[in-house]
Formats: C-alpha cells, structure tokens, sequence
C-alpha cells in the first residue's frame, strides 16, 4: 500500500487545489483493485467460453491447469470486490463469471457412457441396498396380501370375482375348469415373434407397470397408498393362486408365473420400496427441511425407481418371449428363480467392493 | 498374586474439593454492529427501478464457501427449451424408426411395429436428456440455445446420478398420468368416472408442481436436488472513475447519497448516448445540484463530465466509508455519525 492508495480527504474536498488550476486526481482503491485483476478475469471468461462452446476438451492442458486457479482467483475476487467496491456493474461481471466458471469446474466430470457404468456398477445396488427395511416392509405387506387372497379365495371362489378386475381376470373366474387353464393359459402354444412383442409392448403399458409406477409416485402422498396398493397386488395373485389350487394346477401355476415373476414382483417391490423411502424422507425430516431432505435422499427413491423400471423391461420381454416358448414346468421353475437368483445377486453384491 | 491384590489399585481418593463459588452473572452483551447489506440486495433494488430484474433470485453457496446469486429459469424458457429438445428427439427417433418401418412393411405387422417404436422412444429419450446433460454441463441443445443450465441445488457438483435421476423422473412424471389417461379411457360406465377425475387431479398436479414450489422445480428436480437456472452472459464495461477531475465536492455534498443512488446514476451514465439519455442525465444532474447546494453555475455541455466527476468522488467518498465500516445504503438512510 502506497500513500497514493488511500484516499485522501484534502483530494476529494480540495477546493484549494482546485483554485491553484492544477486538476486534483483521485484514486481510489477498487479502480486500482480492478486494474490489478482485470486481465486474469478476461482469461478466465475466455476459458469458460471455449468450454461452454466447445466443450472441456477444447482446452490445451496448460488451460487446463489454468482453470481451477483463475476461478479460485475470481471467486476471491469477487468477495474482495463486494467488500469494498460499489461498481455495479463490475459486481454483477464478477458474480456472473465466477458462477459461470463454478459451473465448468464443478460440472459433471465423467462421460456420459462412464456415468451411466458407474450408475449401475455402483449407485444403484448401493441405492437399493441401503433401503433394505423398506423393502423388507413392502415384501411383508405383499405377502400378506397374497396370503390374505389365497385363504379367502380358498374356501370361497366368488373372492376372485371381488378381488380381481374383469379385465385382469381374463374369463378365469370361479366357472373355468382345470382343463382350460391347462390349455388356454399355463401350456398355450406360443403365439409367435409379432405376438410375443405386442405381449410385451402390452406389457409395458400393463396393469403391473401402473401399479407399480404408482405405487413410487404416491410414496408422495405419506406412503399409505403405496402400502395398500402392494397389498392389493398380493391379494389379486393369491387369489388366482387359490384358483389353480382348487383344481390341483397349484405347482404349474407357480412355475408359469416364476418365470417373468421373480422379475415383475422384484420390480413392485422395489418400486413401491422406493414410495415408500420417500415417504419416509417427507415423514421423517430430521433436521432438515422436508423439501430439503427429499433432495438430500430423494436421488436414492429415483434410483430404486430406475432398478424398478429395468426389472420390469425385463420382466416384460420374459412374458412375452420365454413364457409360452418354455412349456415344462421344472424348467420354467429354473428360469424364473435363476433369474430371481441373478436380481438379488446384483442388487446385494455389486459394486461392493470399490466403494465410490 | 498376592503381591498384585496387596498392591493399591489406582491412585488413592482425591480430598473431595470446596464447593466453587457462584460465577458473578455476566456483563450483557454490547449490541452486534448492524449487517452490512448483501451486495446482491442492492443490486436487486437498483436492477428493480430499470425493470431488468424479471427473474426470481436464489443463493447457492459454492464449496470455496462464496455466495453467488443464481437466476431461476422461467416457465416460458423451460417451455421452450423443452420444446426445441422435444422436436430435435422426435426427429432423431423418426430417423431410427424408418428402417424399422421399412421392415414392417415388408412383413406386414403392426405389433412389432408399436413395440419397437415405444421401445427406441423411450431409449432414445432418455439417452439424449441424459448424454448432453453429462457431456455439455447441464445443458441440451434446448437449454443451450435458451441459455439454461441445470445446477445442484446446494452448490456442490452435478453428479451423473442426479442428471439420470432427474431425467428417468421425467419417465415416470410423464408415465403416470398417460398411464391413468389409457386406463381412464377404457372404462365406460354411468355417473361420475372417478377415475377421469383422479386423472384431472394428477395431471393438474404435476403441472402445477414447477408452479407451487419456489425453485420452480418438476418432480425429477425435487427428488434430484437440482434446479434450472438461466445463466445469461455479462460483459465488463469499462471502468466510470475518472482520474482527473474538473469538479471537486465536499464532504457535506457527498453525504447527500448513498450507495443505491450511486449505482442508479452508473446505470444512467452507462446508457448508450441519446437525445433522451441526454435529457435524463441533465434532469439528474439538475436534481443531484439543488441537493448537494451546487451553485456554481454549469453550462449544458459539461453535464456529463460533471456527472462522471461526481460519480467518481461519490463513490470514493462512499467505498472509503464503507471500508470504516459505515455503509450507507441509500439517501434515506442516516448519515454516519463522526467520530
């Protein structure tokens, strides 16, 4: 600091300076500051623009480096001026390409096919890991439900016309007999590929999808929702359980549904799951706001979400091209739960080692 | 062993101490010095009076733990920014989808042809929103011709799972009420169709979502923890002070302003010259002369060097002040007391 850095009071009065001619000159300490630093911020902003136009890998390594100290540099700046500049304009530059500059340094730094592999290598098994009450919660619930279908439906076939939607129950009512379940659902000859597609486009847009979409965004309305709508799908399986039980197809049955069920059901699971994390982290807040404690877990819900969507893609093409294609039961059997095996395999096990 | 059990264990009791005295209440505490206004409270007033302020504001605080102000996107640039992605992935998935319906056409099934369809829709969607978030920071080609950018929340890094995240919500957002809408549509039945009315409700309340909430986050943001924000360019204009000065003011004469006044007149000396940029200045400059009790006489054409004169010692005066610790806000508020 020089004495011709302080502002001088006699300057800015100086009425007498001003009488002798000589025009008085003033310094001031943020024009100086903004001299000392302007050509670092101009580099900065042409960084941050080649980036912003033409992506990081524009930059030479040497800018590269250059980078992280020139917004550092401006950031510092950027307080400094606050303090003791009142140049608006020179403020609202700096806050800007400090933001700016923040966004390059601090953006994504991974590839978009690298992120995707480390999505599914890392966060989603650690995701549906760490929700493990949760799902054991729905799976409780779904088996009550299934357990509940079965007894009523059991002792009393008409259940099955109060527990499952016409439309879902496709003419299986109380009336079918054994022999056209065996024939017309369990061990239906295959239909062929365009068959098989639009029973998996079906699929897609089916019941189970809904439900189980629905079951993850109602988690927003406290969870309850989530929780009978699970129990609902375990009531309407366990009736139709009970229905081949009645007419001795009870272990047919099971190997027909294995197949895409251990990928389907997975998927109610963990998408209901995931409702039900996020209403817990609404329930539940701790000491952070609702709003601000659904972001803070809410990405784990939205990954059980994305597990859940890739469980029913799965399912979906297994209905429509294995079910009907595989006509032995001990070997539907082995699909079905091999598959099963291979879900609880990934979600338990991977990307356990190399935490991220 | 018996040496051990003879031996002492542990050093001996202490003499049990005298009770302390009561501590003598303490002194009260002098008031705190009054918060220095945030720099971006004032320039959100001054940005006000020029009607360029029509975004909402927020602050994230980045990790070197400065504070930065960030523009909330507007529903219109989202819209549109939306629009301009959505026409560009229709296209893309029209270009996939013309072999595949070459081939549907040669074998004559339309099943397939569905499926396939809703199946590259849905993987090229995706990929797209989630690709050009990851690769161009938080920008699609939408984002980037209307100037977006998605950011997180709290300040930290965007992270790839928070850019999928946001963008599979965008599934599920949009899977839901068209789901509920085929359902709907299938029903036929007398009285009230409830299930067209829970419909109405959703889809009235994932619209409405951005609008309810302050950060004008959708569904994918809120659980994400991101948000959009609009991040136009500034440029650095050249510096007003002047060194030499044909004008000197008192002390007493600059007291007059504050700091609001003082950034108000660099917006006016900034303005591009004009007939009317003229006539503002020389209304302002008469007003700022009857206040600071100018009475020197000015002709017209030294109006502007005046001004930049008093630009100049108004804003030394001020920055000195302000260094001491005495901010002045604006005209209205009290001088600082000499010491």
């Amino acid at each position: 600091m020089t004495q011709a850095d302080l502002i001088d009071e006699a300057r800015i009065a100086g009425p007498g300076v001003s009488a002798s001619g000589a025009k008085p000159e003033l310094v001031l300490k943020s024009s100086e500051f903004r001299k000392g630093r302007e050509e670092g911020w101009r580099e900065l902003e042409n960084l941050v623009q080649r980036v912003e136009r033409r992506g990081v890998r524009s930059l030479t390594l040497d800018e590269l480096q250059q980078l992280p100290m020139l917004y550092r540099a401006a950031l510092s700046s950027l307080s400094v001026a606050r303090t003791i500049a009142l140049d608006r304009n020179l403020l609202l530059y700096l806050e800007n390409l400090a933001l700016r500059a923040y966004l390059v340094v601090y953006g994504p730094r991974v590839g978009a096919f690298e992120g995707l592999r480390a999505f599914f290598v890392y966060d989603l098994p650690a995701a549906v890991r760490a929700a493990r009450w949760h799902i054991l919660i729905v799976t409780i619930a779904l088996l009550l439900g299934v357990a509940a279908g079965f007894l009523l439906t059991v002792q009393d076939e008409a259940w099955m016309t109060a527990l499952v939607p016409a439309d879902l129950a496709g003419g299986r009512g109380p009336s079918v007999t054994a022999a056209e379940l065996r024939s017309k659902e369990l061990f239906a000859p295959w239909p062929g590929a365009a068959e098989a597609f639009g029973i998996f486009a079906n699929v897609l847009f089916s019941h189970n999808t809904l439900v189980g979409l629905l079951s993850f965004g109602l988690g927003l309305a406290a969870g309850i929702p989530t929780l009978l709508l699970t129990l609902y799908q375990g009531l309407t399986l366990g009736a139709f359980l009970a229905l081949h039980y009645n007419r001795g197809l009870a272990v047919d049955f099971l190997g027909w549904i294995s197949i895409h069920g251990t990928s389907e059901l997975g998927a109610l699971i963990l998408l209901s799951a995931g409702g039900l994390v996020i209403a817990d982290k609404i329930l539940f807040p701790g000491r952070y706001s609702r709003v601000e404690n659904l972001a803070l877990h809410g990405r784990q819900a939205a990954m059980m979400g994305v597990g859940g969507v890739l469980m029913l893609f799965v399912a979906g093409v297994l209905e429509g091209g294995f079910r009907q294609l595989v006509q032995s039961t001990p070997l539907r059997f082995a699909i079905g739960l091999g598959i099963g095996a291979l879900w609880l395999i990934y979600y338990s096990r991977c990307g356990r080692r190399e935490p991220k | 062993m018996m040496s051990v059990q003879d031996a002492p264990r542990g050093p001996p009791p202490l003499p049990s101490l005298p009770p302390l005295p009561p501590l003598p209440p303490l002194p009260p505490l002098p008031p705190l010095p009054p918060l220095l206004p945030l720099p971006s409270a004032l320039e959100e007033r001054a940005s006000r009076v020029f009607g360029d302020l029509r975004r909402q504001r927020r602050e994230i605080v980045t990790p070197e733990g400065v504070p930065v102000t960030v523009q909330i996107a507007d529903y219109g640039e989202r819209l549109a920014a939306f629009s301009i992605d959505f026409a560009i992935w229709t296209l893309l998935s029209l270009l996939i989808y013309l072999p595949v319906f070459l081939i549907i056409f040669r074998t004559g099934g339309s099943l397939i042809a569905i499926s396939i369809a809703l199946f590259i829709g849905f993987i090229v969607r995706n990929l797209y929103f989630i690709y050009f978030e990851l690769a161009w920071q938080g920008s699609t080609p939408g984002k980037r011709v209307i100037g977006l950018r998605v950011i997180d929340r709290r300040g930290g890094p965007l992270l790839p799972s928070a850019v999928i995240a946001r963008n599979l919500t965008r599934e599920v957002e949009m899977f839901i009420p068209l789901g509920i809408l085929l359902e709907g549509g299938r029903s036929v039945g007398g009285g009230v169709d409830w299930s067209q009315l829970s419909t109405a409700v959703w889809l009235l309340f994932f619209a409405a979502l951005p609008a309810i909430n302050r950060d004008r986050m959708r569904g994918g943001d809120l659980i994400a923890g991101t948000m959009v924000i609009a991040l136009p360019r500034l440029a650095l204009s050249s510096d007003l002070v002047e060194r030499a000065m044909q004008f000197t003011f008192t002390p007493q004469q600059l007291k007059a302003y504050g700091a609001f006044e003082l950034q108000v007149l660099e917006e006016l000396l900034r303005r591009p010259p004009s007939a009317e940029t003229t006539q503002v200045l020389d209304e302002v400059c008469d007003k700022i002369c009857r206040k600071i009790g100018w009475t020197d006489s000015l002709p017209r054409r030294e109006v502007t060097a005046f001004l930049r004169d008093f630009y100049t010692a108004e804003r030394a005066y001020l920055e000195r002040e302000q260094l001491f610790g005495k901010t002045r806000a604006d005209k209205y508020a009290k001088p600082a007391a000499p010491p």
